[in-house]
């Protein structure tokens, strides 16, 4: 279906969603960044006025330079590296929540209380930026989200502009300092791999740091704000887990399926292409619904009904599909795994508050929500 | 023609013919083995594609890359001595690989 407001083809059948992500030769990821209205004259003689040079780290890129550059990235982004980074996460879970569960009016919002910071957090150590800067970097991230995906008028766009730039700033700096200090980061290990004679520029580094300070928290946080919403209005599945941990991993993954942090992602077709029976003219840009596949019951029984125990839950397309699969998906599932278990652990008695009122915010590929009430019993 | 079996964690076999060129994975997908989820279609990101590959014929494969080796930290059971992942073993001409299925990849 061609949707003019947008001027996208939508896809939202499992297997041509999948088939689209597969096909890497035929449809292209360069768009997957590009800002869906444009950008108003003001925001971009602020944005070149002030050195803003990013468009993508890796998603957006393309062969041959995305294979160099995810070969060299991924090596930072490894199980083990991970693994070592749970003692953290663990302790992190268990003080937000202790601190939540000590407030005596017995209500708490699991997004601002818990979901906000965590992933934060962890991906500002993992990359070696400042831990105490989270609420500039959460700041930059919106503004990022709100300029790419967002629906904004060009005076709206201002105050953005000059937050990406502050941004950009940002990652260069980084870059730069880890040449002079050679941190234990993952800036380090980068900068560290071109002085090795690994073909990576500067700017390919901060571009990186630029994605990973976006993607390696915005999305997590919504993960584990959307499992807690999802697991609570489903008592008798959150007892499940409550009773047995072990069922935690398999609900992250039906969580994954049923509320996809992203919903749609962009592609534009190289060639003339046929997609599901419909011919797409080469130039034509895609717009790849998984929020839709994941519920196609020609691929997931009752699509409809979120169950944990469902086999093939794991075949979703949250973290896409093929070379651009999402590398960070062992790290974002292993913080919603820890953040589950501990709430399940430390406050197995929590209750939604007025679950149908939850509000999402406005956007073409993020589903978020912003808030998510709960209560309990003293 | 190449050959993989495949043998669940139940005990169950499949023997498939497969095509030089191909992955151990995708020969698996393409014919609906089950026990291989491979998320990432090959990737090397998600170690959904974990096998056990039989003693016997572990030396005859290419050794595996570091970014294999350190991917099968991240399966969902624990790495066995011959463990890989299907999606980095490519099938060529006269190959007869016996491997088995985890009770789980996620
Ligand atoms: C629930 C959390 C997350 C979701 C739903 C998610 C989803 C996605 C999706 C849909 C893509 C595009 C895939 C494609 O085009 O085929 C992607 C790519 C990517 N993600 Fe994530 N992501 C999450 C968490 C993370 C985290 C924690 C990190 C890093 C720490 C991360 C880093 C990346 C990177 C670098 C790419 C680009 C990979 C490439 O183009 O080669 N993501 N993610
Ligand atoms: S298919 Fe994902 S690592 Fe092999």
């Amino acid at each position: 279906m061609y949707d003019e407001r947008i001027g996208y083809w939508v896809v939202t059948r499992y297997d041509d969603v999948k088939a689209v992500f597969d096909d890497w030769e035929t449809f292209s990821s360069e768009n997957a960044q590009a800002p869906v209205r444009e950008r108003g004259a003001e925001a971009k003689r602020i944005m070149a006025e002030g050195g803003f040079t990013a468009y993508s780290g890796l998603s957006a890129r393309v062969p041959p330079e995305h294979t160099r550059i995810r070969k060299i990235v991924a090596r930072a982004f490894t199980p083990r590296r991970y693994k070592a980074l749970e003692p953290a996460i663990r302790a992190n879970v268990v003080r937000e929540i202790e601190t939540m569960l000590r407030r005596p009016d017995r209500t708490g919002d699991l997004v601002a209380d818990l979901a906000y910071e965590l992933p934060t957090v962890t991906i500002l150590t993992l990359i070696g930026a400042d831990t105490s800067q989270i609420d500039t970097y959460k700041r930059w991230s919106d503004s990022r989200g709100a300029m790419t995906w967002g629906d904004l008028s060009d005076e709206e766009q201002i105050p953005h502009a000059h937050n990406l730039v502050e941004y950009w700033q940002e990652c260069l700096r980084l870059v730069e300092e880890a040449h002079r200090t050679h941190p234990d980061s993952l800036v380090g290990d980068l900068v560290r791999a071109q002085e090795a004679g690994e073909e990576i520029t500067d700017h390919e580094i901060a571009s990186v740091c630029y994605s990973l300070l976006f993607a390696g928290h915005e999305t997590t946080t919504t993960l584990i704000s959307n499992a807690l919403r999802v697991l609570l209005a489903h008592p008798e599945q959150w007892r499940q887990v409550v009773e047995d941990p072990k069922k935690i991993s398999a609900a992250v993954e039906e969580v994954l399926r049923y509320s996809p942090s992203i919903v749609a992602w962009r592609r534009r077709a190289k060639r003339d292409a046929v997609v599901g029976g419909v011919e797409i003219p080469a130039g034509a840009n895609l717009l790849l619904v998984m929020g839709s596949a994941n519920r196609d019951e020609s691929h997931f029984e009752a699509p409809e009904v979120f169950d944990i125990s469902r086999p093939n839950a794991r075949e979703h397309l949250a973290f896409g599909y093929g070379i651009h699969y999402c590398l960070g998906n062992m790290l974002a599932k292993l913080q919603a795994k820890v953040a589950i278990e501990e709430v399940a652990r430390l406050a197995p008695g929590l209750r939604l508050v007025d679950a149908d009122a939850i509000e999402f915010g406005h956007n073409l590929s993020f589903r978020a929500p912003v808030r998510v009430p709960v209560t309990w019993e003293a | 023609m190449p050959k993989v079996t495949f043998t669940d964690h139940a005990g169950e076999t499949r023997a498939i013919d497969a095509n030089p060129g191909d992955s151990v994975m995708e020969t698996a997908v393409r014919n609906g083995v089950p026990g291989i989820v491979a998320e990432c279609g090959g990737s090397l990101s998600c170690a959904t594609c974990h096998v056990i590959v039989d003693p016997a014929d572990f030396a005859s494969l290419p050794p595996m890359e570091e970014m294999e080796d350190e991917m099968l930290y991240g399966t969902a059971v624990e790495r066995r001595e011959t463990s890989r992942l299907s999606c980095q073993i490519r099938i060529t001409e006269d190959l007869d690989l016996h491997v088995t299925t985890p009770e789980t990849q996620v």
